[in-house]
């Protein structure tokens, strides 16, 4: 079956490698020219692939670097957390009262359109150089996205479900738990999914500001002291975080939602 | 009758929301600290004083730069490579993955190594504004490139299309809509990445205009400079959107 769909996969007379045989052969041939690039023309500081898995293992079992990597991580799903709750009402709100809506709607785009890290300065004038000024950035990257995302969802409820509804004389709350939050989920998923990656950022970015213990951190100094490689394993985790949380919410968004159809246009 | 009623209930609302935002941005700015906060009229005043010294023209036109510079690259590199991979099935599946993976990495992370390999000077700046916004376009580009049905281009095959006439009639109208949606998207990413950028790399443009307003304590420069790149952010995404419905009216009809 393989064979089959990976011959088919690839243009005809190219033998029979499986899509999964391509990926790990391009993977290598990627890894090889970053390699092979540096030795050429950087400097010896600069990572590689080789000085990254020699230093990896001690990297990854140093106390430093995991406290690093909890902290960063922590304030990442802290912030998405209260962002979500705070969005969701707030996006449900927009969507289900054309009153909200006309109130809150320039101040919610303009500030979802409004870089983040503009404000980093004032949020560490706000909240200190603290780990709180990072929380703040990730509830702040993350909040507008799942708003904007929850108010379409709420907005995209079919008509009928709210009429069958109110013809059964459900109350307000009923409708709003049964009708409205489940069908503006598969929304929901996609704000959550793109203020994870804004959250994520945010708090990078926090940490270049600020300097509390974290991976922006940890990436920071050790490449201001030349340890390129011990801060690309940093730069792998984040990675890693970020492509695991898409993966999280497009398994769930499958599992959970198979009714949905994958939208064309998220926000 | 209806019609107008909620019409003036609209724009009543409009307006009420923008009296109300306006009153409560002074209110809470002249209850705190000056250096906490600046009301809205001292924004507005200071955004007068710096428009007129002409320091925030100096600014924003140097933001601009390097945001049309960093972006005009990332399209220009973006878009055509997206369609290799459309046309090349092979490059698409090998490099499918790496992308969607750079695509989910904060590139905020990788501008430390820029600073301690290439410096201060406008080129890695960018850089920065570049990888902020490339991965976003090849992302959609790619998704683009694999909703081309196989038989399509079969099908072109068997009557002898020429190459010229297959891109023409069939990967651009199917992959520019994707490449646009792309393209809008990473209009925020380069936002976010030029001023990082210029908090990080060396200073400059509307990222420097905050971050000494920050230091020197002059928190309605801060406000100002920040109103400004807010109206920045939603002008420019406005016209990503539009350019998008415009040029892509065909892709939400399929299906």
């Amino acid at each position: 079956m393989t064979t089959q769909s990976g011959a088919e996969a690839l243009t005809a007379r190219n033998g029979a490698l499986s899509p999964l045989a391509v990926r790990l052969l391009a993977g290598i041939v990627l890894l090889a020219i970053w390699e092979l690039g540096v030795r050429a023309w950087a400097p010896a500081y600069v990572a590689r692939p080789t000085g990254v898995a020699a230093v990896l293992w001690s990297v990854a079992t140093s106390r430093q670097f995991l406290i690093a990597a909890g902290a960063t991580l922590t304030a990442v799903l802290e912030g998405l957390a209260i962002a979500l709750v705070a969005g969701i009402a707030t996006g449900i709100a927009m969507g289900r009262s054309l009153a909200v809506d006309r109130l809150i709607r320039y101040y919610v785009f303009a500030l979802f359109a409004m870089p983040m890290v503009a404000v980093l300065p004032l949020i560490t004038l706000w909240f200190g150089y603290t780990g709180g000024a990072r929380l703040a950035t990730t509830v702040f990257a993350a909040y507008f996205s799942i708003v904007l995302n929850a108010a379409d969802g709420a907005r995209a409820v079919p008509a009928e479900y709210l009429e069958v509804s109110r013809s059964f004389r459900a109350p307000r709350w009923r409708v709003l738990l049964d009708c409205v939050l489940p069908s503006s989920l598969p929304y929901l998923l996609a704000g959550v999914r793109l203020g994870a990656a804004r959250a994520l950022i945010g708090a990078v970015l926090a940490e270049f500001f600020i300097s509390v213990p974290g991976l922006g951190t940890y990436i920071l100094t050790n490449s201001r002291s030349f340890h390129h490689n011990e801060a690309i394993v940093a730069v792998l985790v984040l990675a890693g975080s970020g492509v695991g949380f898409d993966a999280l919410v497009n398994w769930a968004t499958r599992r959970y939602l198979p009714w949905y159809r994958r939208d064309e246009k998220p926000q | 009758m209806a019609a107008r009623s909620s019409l003036l209930f609209r724009w009543g609302l409009t307006a009420l929301s923008l009296a109300a935002g306006a009153a409560v941005w002074e209110i809470v700015g002249r209850r705190t600290g000056a250096a906490f906060m600046a009301p809205l009229s001292e924004t507005l005043t200071r955004l007068w004083e710096l428009t007129r010294s002409g320091e925030l023209l100096r600014a924003l036109g140097s933001s601009l730069g390097l945001f049309a510079a960093g972006f005009a690259l990332s399209v220009v590199l973006g878009v055509p490579f997206g369609l290799l991979l459309a046309r090349v099935r092979l490059l698409r599946i090998a490099l499918e993955p790496y992308i969607t993976v750079m695509n989910a990495t904060p590139m905020a992370a990788l501008i430390p190594f820029i600073l301690s390999m290439l410096g201060f000077g406008f080129a890695p700046k960018m850089l920065v504004v570049f990888l902020f916004a490339v991965f976003p376009i090849l992302y959609n580009t790619v998704e683009g490139a694999r909703s081309i049905r196989p038989e399509l281009i079969e099908v072109a095959r068997s009557f002898r299309s020429s190459e010229s006439a297959l891109w023409r009639d069939l990967l651009l109208p199917f992959v520019l809509p994707f490449a646009l949606t792309g393209i809008r998207q990473a209009i925020g990413r380069a936002l976010v990445g030029m001023v990082a950028a210029e908090f990080f790399l060396s200073a400059s443009g509307i990222g420097m205009l905050i971050q000494s307003g920050a230091q020197n304590f002059d928190t309605a420069a801060v406000f100002a400079a920040i109103l400004l790149i807010t109206l920045l952010g939603v002008g420019l995404m406005e016209l990503g959107a539009a350019i998008e419905a415009r040029y892509a009216a065909w892709r939400n009809v399929r299906r």
